[in-house]
């Protein structure tokens, strides 16, 4: 299918979109039930406050407002009309029709229309596909497939992914001419701050719609049949620590089983004046398992990397459900020796947890697959960058050059983060991943250079390059490119395979066993 | 890094195939010679000459690894090919010589022009293990070959910048001592020897010059110091990543030389 995008049409409609993005007025703010929980008194400060992340947003009828499979940091308030949310899977684009817009209206070329189809992933040198990128189906319980799901003036929604940073499970759709609330995360983390009533109304939905979910999704609780999950969510505790905020304290009694749904924790240990890191948590690892068996103290200490939500389980009901199942006892026995083993490991050899506390310090943690190169091997021949120049007409998707972390080099090529925040800000919807893969992708006739991926990548992995086209004022167009982990070679990443020292890898930070065993 | 590190082989196992393909070749020439008199233009002798020039023009289609690797996959296989399959050819070369000195001007040229290239090459892997170890080891400062001179530049301004406004003596210090030895790249095959070497003499007027101004620019002086030792390590990263890049002027172009030779004497057995 061909795809004929008019890219200055989309640049000047987002450039009217950005005009017209300012902060919503507070007299339209004040009588909103969003914030009939913040008390009178306290009520204008906080809008007051919050106000620069609250914008009010126009869409018109059949436009899209959240695509399936994106991310975002957004929740939405309907202030007038109706959305329709499309039953996950459905897709955004009806009819196979290609419609690029600016969103609301992501540009949405099929994955198998784009240019670059991504070939299967057999036999690739450090691609393929992931587990990590879960997608929550925040639907409401009571939807029958088939029907219509339509949301109207007063619902809130979006506010799932955004706090949990998950990729967006629905498309929802503009069914008339719209206007929203966008309340961007640091207004909506303000608002569960000041207002216990919109909490509240949060976490029930959560508990709702999704918590079910999430412990399906997290393979201890996996098996469980549906009563014990409803059991599980309504006994689960929802608590949110702010970035460096300690979840949990080393030698203190175990109460609970603990859940990561968002961010990232640290796991650390005493040793002397120090606090040696051992490993860290991302969404959908848990921690609590010696209370659970042993009935022993935290022999860590858990502490907020980033804003950090956490579901915590009574230790009672989590332990009568290892009573009917014994087989997630044994995975528990598993996970707490191996966790004890590292604790072991770290204690007798703190330089170990250097390893660990690099990865956290330079973000890597996030990364899927982290391009790194051994500098002790590496002769800097760029083999690796004509590699990849060969791969993309010429053009690199890389720099060698970077962070030096002992004999390592970390280049600048995007980690494909799990959760990519650099695909929360783009108004066309160019930038994307295909649920279940790696590869973060730039959609090239679609992205306007508007930069904001580039702006939002905190690891200044995304360059802006010039095209060679020109826009109308005889500017140079500059459009975002980011490493696509060679999207279209049946080998995979072509600076690793054309690397003839073997000295460009390319790693999954999520196992710090992994990490350890490459870097040392 | 040790000397008996680079010469450690990265894939064991290879070298051991190729220790074993060699030994196979010499008995396979010591049982012929036995049985009758060695020729290199029959027979095993033959047969070894063949042998020699296949992998040489296996070696010569290294380029051709870009873009795909095909078909051993990855550029580290075919370099791992590249040196023990060239390796093994001047094994071959030998063999076909019947281990004896040539007779003529055009033996010793493919002789020579074999020994050199195969030579040449080995030295190229000593370095291409030894330098990238050292640079690391041994300097905090990593760089792009290309963009060094770029580097240099920008530590002059930040030292131009820093010694602005600074005390008669010790703008006179730098003007005169310090600036000089930033100005421009200054690559040298000393590195090549001691990549550390000379720094603390170089930085003997450094420390001098201290003892004659005030505390206050002091300061200004370490922040200079860290600046010129910076420079200092991009001069190294210059000469050794350009000993890098300019080894296989020692290697190709002799094993250009080495094919039309190869091709001369193959039309030569071929037409008398």
């Amino acid at each position: 299918m061909s795809v004929r995008i008019d890219r200055e049409d989309l640049l000047r409609r987002y450039e009217r979109r950005l005009g017209l993005l300012v902060p919503a007025p507070i007299d339209l703010l004040r009588p909103l039930p969003i914030f009939s929980g913040v008390p009178e008194k306290a009520r204008d400060k906080v809008i007051e406050k919050v106000r620069k992340y609250l914008h009010v947003v126009d869409f018109a009828s059949g436009d899209e407002v959240l695509r399936e499979g994106d991310y975002s940091d957004s929740a939405y308030f309907i202030i007038e009309g109706v959305v329709e949310v499309l039953a996950p899977g459905s897709g955004g684009s009806a009819g196979g029709v290609v419609k690029p817009q600016v969103r609301g209206g992501a540009h949405d070329v099929p994955a198998a229309q784009r240019p670059n189809a991504r070939p299967a992933a057999a036999n690739m040198i450090g691609r393929g596909s992931t587990n990590s990128t879960v997608v929550l189906s925040a639907f409401p319980a009571a939807y029958v497939p088939g029907q219509r799901l339509l949301l109207e003036a007063g619902e809130v929604f979006g506010e799932i992914g955004a706090l949990s940073r998950y990729a967006v499970s629905a498309t929802v759709r503009a069914e008339s001419p719209l206007q929203l609330l966008q309340i961007r995360l640091p207004a909506l983390r303000m608002l569960m701050a000041s207002s216990k009533e919109f909490k509240k109304f949060l976490d029930t939905r959560y508990r709702t719609r999704a918590l079910g979910n999430h412990l399906r999704a997290v393979s201890l609780f996996a098996p469980l049949e549906d009563a014990t999950i409803e059991e599980l969510k309504n006994a689960a505790e929802l608590l949110s620590f702010e970035p460096g905020q300690i979840v949990v304290q080393e030698g203190t009694p175990a109460d609970g089983f603990l859940l990561v749904r968002g961010g990232y924790v640290k796991v650390c240990v005493r040793a002397g004046e120090a606090d040696l890191a051992v490993t860290y948590l991302r969404k959908g690892d848990y921690a609590g398992e010696a209370a659970l068996l042993v009935d022993e103290l935290w022999p860590f200490t858990l502490q907020a990397l980033e804003h950090v939500e956490i579901v915590k389980l009574p230790v009672d009901r989590v332990r009568a459900i290892l009573e009917k199942q014994p087989d997630l006892g044994d995975q528990l026995w598993n996970d707490m020796l191996a966790r004890l083993k590292a604790r072991g490991a770290v204690t007798r050899d703190p330089v170990s947890a250097e390893y660990v506390q690099m990865a956290m310090e330079t973000g890597l943690i996030h990364g899927e697959s982290v391009l790194l190169i051994d500098l002790s091997t590496c002769t800097r021949c760029d083999e690796c960058v004509r590699g990849c120049a060969d791969a993309h007409g010429g053009q690199p998707k890389f720099i060698r050059e970077g962070t030096k972390y002992r004999n390592w080099l970390i280049p600048t090529a995007c980690y494909q983060c799990t959760d990519p925040t650099c695909m929360m800000d783009c108004p066309t919807g160019a930038i994307s991943r295909e649920v279940g893969t790696l590869e973060v992708t730039i959609n090239e006739p679609t992205c306007i250079g508007c930069s904001n991926c580039a702006g939002r990548c905190p690891w200044g992995n995304i360059i802006m390059v010039e095209s060679g086209e020109k826009r109308p004022d005889g500017k140079p167009v500059e459009l975002a490119t980011k490493c696509d982990l060679c999207l279209t070679r049946p080998q995979g990443p072509a600076c690793v395979q054309m690397c003839p020292h073997g000295s460009a890898v390319r790693i999954s930070f999520k196992d710090i066993q992994v990490v350890t065993n490459t870097l040392k | 890094m040790r000397t008996s590190s680079a010469l450690r082989p990265k894939h064991p196992r290879n070298l051991y195939a190729t220790l074993v393909v060699s030994a196979l070749f010499v008995i396979i020439y010591l049982v012929a010679a036995y049985i009758g008199p060695w020729s290199p233009k029959k027979g095993w002798g033959l047969g070894s000459g063949f042998l020699a020039t296949a992998l040489f023009l296996f070696e010569m289609a290294y380029p051709w690894r870009r873009p795909r690797a095909r078909p051993l996959f990855t550029a580290k296989n075919w370099i791992q090919a590249h040196v023990y399959l060239g390796a093994l050819a001047f094994v071959a070369v030998l063999v076909h010589s019947d281990f004896s000195l040539p007779r003529g001007p055009m033996g010793w040229g493919l002789l020579a022009f074999s020994f050199w290239t195969t030579a040449s090459g080995l030295a190229g892997v000593f370095l291409q293990k030894w330098i990238p170890t050292t640079l690391t080891e041994s300097l905090r400062v990593e760089a792009l070959y290309e963009r060094i001179p770029e580097l240099v530049a920008s530590r002059l301004a930040e030292a131009d910048a820093l010694m602005t406004g600074t005390s008669d003596v010790l703008s006179r210090f730098y003007r005169t001592e310090a600036r000089p030895l930033l100005e421009k790249v200054n690559p040298s095959w000393s590195y090549l020897l001691d990549i550390r070497g000379g720094r603390d003499r170089a930085l003997e007027p450094f420390r001098r010059i201290s003892q004659f101004i005030d505390t206050a620019e002091k300061q200004k002086v370490d922040d200079l110091i860290a600046i010129f030792i910076e420079k200092v390590e991009l001069d190294a990263h210059y000469s050794l990543q350009g000993v890098l890049r300019r080894w296989l002027v020692w290697h190709v172009p002799p094993a250009a030389l080495l094919m039309a030779l190869v091709a001369i004497h193959i039309a030569g057995w071929m037409l008398f």
